[in-house]
């Protein structure tokens, strides 16, 4: 068994996992989302052995090219998911969520993105790679289940102001407090692993820990749109629409940190 | 002052300079920074002059930028000041509840009856609390007890210890754009060098690169040596990811590089008439050698790495790089310079030797070697231990802020005919829903 067919059987249980959810999200039979939350979690599994495989056989942390960094971005989803799932109730985010996983690992397995494993450049062999990427990318996936549950708010949201009759126990309301929790655990993970470590690591390796370097000013950008995100709700009271839309704009702007700024501007980070 | 103080509390701002702040970096991000003055008139024509008036071109290092930090900074400061008082109030004077209508206005209430009397009631719900991890005060009169419960107090601070935290980062990025110093040093094997603004000089004892084994850079490592007046204070090799810090100090391994500049030359010197005679020579420029027999001393004058004839028809060097490497031989005998050439490494036959005297020596500019020299960038930041306890301040205050919640329960009982009449309301700033199923719990356990 090699990691390619291990991250092949992942692949395979999570458009499993979708399928099952989807179905619910038109039968409304309670038990097919249960099997898309176990045939998910199932996946978490096999992801997990298939990035510890990858991990002993190049002998690196599994996230040094786009493909593992996107395979472990989609096994940081998961994982974000299976938790948000199982301590707030929110199968009815789980066909949308499963599609963004599916997407994450489509573009990994496609043939644009080299998939053996090289050999380190000096710069990226230091135990900060791990803790610096991990956790930056755990906290983004707190933030994509928060981007789904903000729109999920927002359809519910204006189903309710239409006077439709839902009949769902997942609330408009309870969605917007589902989306701040959420961010609530990304947040501190996001500024612990891509800002604080990531300054840490920068000086080690560059002897400076800020260098306004696009993807270091895009973590910026981010933790900036949460910040704001954050403050309005806080002090300012703002919740529902106006919430959701940071929300969205927050993951929206660790999205083009984690892809864009590699494609569309150069810099420091251009390794990963 | 007190406008200056209305101005700088006002939430609003805050809000209005995040903005601003986050679209000006982004901004940064899509125009290139620190670019020629050329370039920019390339890619932006007409407007280049006017980014460049505004300091768009270096936006992160602009007036307008940094005064917008600092703004912001104490917008920061001053936000937190004011909310600080009331809070500290809060925290270290608690009050009763003493009316229970005002308890059960709360969000999060219960009142029931307990058939036991006051002085049985009170250490129940003690109890109880403390074993929940409420710290407790019980002010008790005749017939009625108030309550107040509370646990996490800290936690209503958590937002002013990450602006704490944020305020000394800002205070670390001045000092460091101040005061902090960066260089790059190239130092070969065995050289000993200054260190610029420091009182200590630094010596390159070795320096290695290893490969991986499909050939590609696994690590460069230099072992330096501190020393201060003439001897060593310390050694320690270094690599990239692995610096070495030294009295504020540091040093790094950032690239690495051959001195073309001064290499030494392998010269070969043939006989046309005599084919076994061949006799080779090692020399740096400036260096001699003698051709015993022949009573000729020959020497390397110049070299160029990237030889090229300039317009004046002068020799120059196109790059720093081995691409065309050039070495000006003359030849001596008895004071007198008999001939000159330059030899060239890669086109053997190009030579064209002035000669002064009858003779059949050739030369041959076989080989060159130079020393490799260690890239090592070095940096003076006195602002950096600033970041860190600023960092950890942040995460401790993001970390209480989230996940370390106040909670705060007041109680009255009032005893009545042997009964006692408990009327309980809860406080919780944050994760409501929580609070509240732990709230139930402590009220149906007190229930029975």
């Amino acid at each position: 068994m090699n990691e390619s067919t291990l991250f092949l059987i992942t692949f395979i249980l999570y458009i499993v996992a979708a399928f099952f959810y989807f179905t619910y999200l038109f039968s409304k039979k309670d038990n097919l989302a249960k099997s898309g939350y176990t045939f998910a979690f199932a996946g978490l599994i096999v992801h997990t052995a298939a990035l510890l495989l990858r991990t002993v056989e190049s002998g690196h942390a599994p996230f040094t090219n786009m493909y593992e960094s996107l395979s472990f971005l989609a096994w940081s989803a998961i994982f974000a998911y299976v938790l948000i799932e199982g301590k707030f109730k929110i199968k009815k985010a789980g066909p949308y969520f499963m599609l963004i996983v599916i997407g994450l690992m489509a573009l990994a397995s496609s043939p644009l993105m080299p998939k053996e494993a090289t050999p380190l450049v000096p710069a990226l062999q230091s135990y900060w790679l791990w803790l610096h990427v991990s956790v930056t990318l755990l906290g983004e996936a707190f933030f994509a289940v928060g981007f789904v549950t903000s729109i999920m708010y927002l359809v519910a949201d204006s189903k309710e102001k239409k006077g439709m009759d839902v009949k769902s126990s997942l609330t408009a309301e309870k969605l917007d407090s589902i989306s701040y929790r959420t961010i609530a655990i990304g947040f501190p993970l996001f500024t612990l692993g891509g800002l604080v470590f990531g300054m840490v690591w920068a000086y080690k390796a560059w002897g400076t820990y800020w260098s306004w370097d696009p993807k270091e000013t895009w973590s910026l950008i981010t933790w900036f749109v949460f910040a704001l995100y954050l403050h309005t709700r806080v002090v300012m009271g703002w919740k529902g629409r106006r919430s959701a839309l940071i929300a969205i704009i927050g993951f929206l702007a660790a999205l083009f940190t984690y892809f864009g700024v590699n494609y569309l501007l150069a810099g420091l980070h251009s390794y990963a | 002052m007190k406008s200056f103080l209305s101005f700088f509390s006002s939430v609003k701002l805050a809000i209005f300079l995040l903005i601003f702040i986050t679209v000006a970096s982004i901004l940064g991000t899509l125009i290139p920074q620190q670019r020629s003055p050329g370039e920019y008139l390339d890619r932006y024509g007409d407007i280049a002059n006017f980014l460049i008036r505004l300091e768009f071109t270096k936006l992160y290092q602009s007036w307008w930028f940094i005064s917008l930090l600092f703004l912001f900074a104490v917008n920061i400061l001053v936000c937190t000041l004011t909310r600080l008082s009331p809070k500290l109030r809060k925290a270290f004077q608690p009050k009763f509840e003493t009316e229970k209508k005002k308890l059960l206005s709360l969000k999060t209430t219960a009142s029931f009856k307990k058939n036991q009397n006051l002085e049985k009631t009170i250490p129940d719900v003690q109890k109880m609390l403390s074993s929940k991890h409420f710290r407790l005060k019980t002010d008790q009169n005749e017939n009625t007890a108030f309550l107040l419960a509370r646990k996490r107090v800290l936690g209503l601070f958590g937002s002013d210890i990450v602006h704490l935290g944020l305020l000394i980062i800002i205070i670390g990025g001045i000092i460091s754009g101040l005061g902090g110093f960066r260089t790059s040093l190239n130092i070969s094997e065995g050289e000993t060098i200054p260190v610029p603004q420091a009182d200590f000089k630094l010596r390159l004892d070795k320096f290695v690169t290893e490969y991986h084994p499909n050939g590609s850079v696994r690590d460069w490592k230099s072992t330096l040596t501190v020393l201060e007046d003439g001897s060593d204070v310390l050694s320690k090799t270094i690599e990239v990811n692995h610096p070495l810090s030294y009295k504020g100090s540091v040093f790094y391994q950032s690239s690495y590089g051959w001195d073309w500049k001064n290499p030494t030359v392998e010269i070969w010197a043939k006989k046309t008439n005599d084919p076994d005679f061949l006799k080779k020579f090692e020399l740096g420029v400036g260096e001699k050698a003698q051709l015993v027999e022949e009573n000729i001393e020959i020497a390397v004058i110049n070299f160029v790495p990237d030889f090229i004839i300039g317009e004046n028809n002068e020799i120059a060097t196109r790059s720093l790089d081995p691409n065309n490497p050039a070495a000006y031989i003359e030849g001596w005998q008895e004071g007198k310079k008999v001939f000159s050439s330059w030899i060239f490494a890669k086109f053997p036959d190009f030579g064209r030797m002035h000669s002064d005297i009858e003779t059949d020596l050739s030369f041959e500019f076989k080989d060159l070697k130079a020393a490799q020299y260690s890239g090592i960038q070095m940096a003076q930041d006195p602002g950096v231990n600033f970041i860190w306890v600023g960092c950890t301040l942040l995460m401790l205050g993001l970390f209480v802020a989230f996940f370390w919640p106040t909670r705060e329960i007041k109680i009255i009982l009032e005893e009545s005919q042997n009964k006692t009449d408990v009327t309980a309301g809860g406080i919780a700033a944050k994760n409501r829903e929580d609070f509240q199923s732990e709230f139930d719990n402590i009220m149906k356990s007190l229930r029975r």
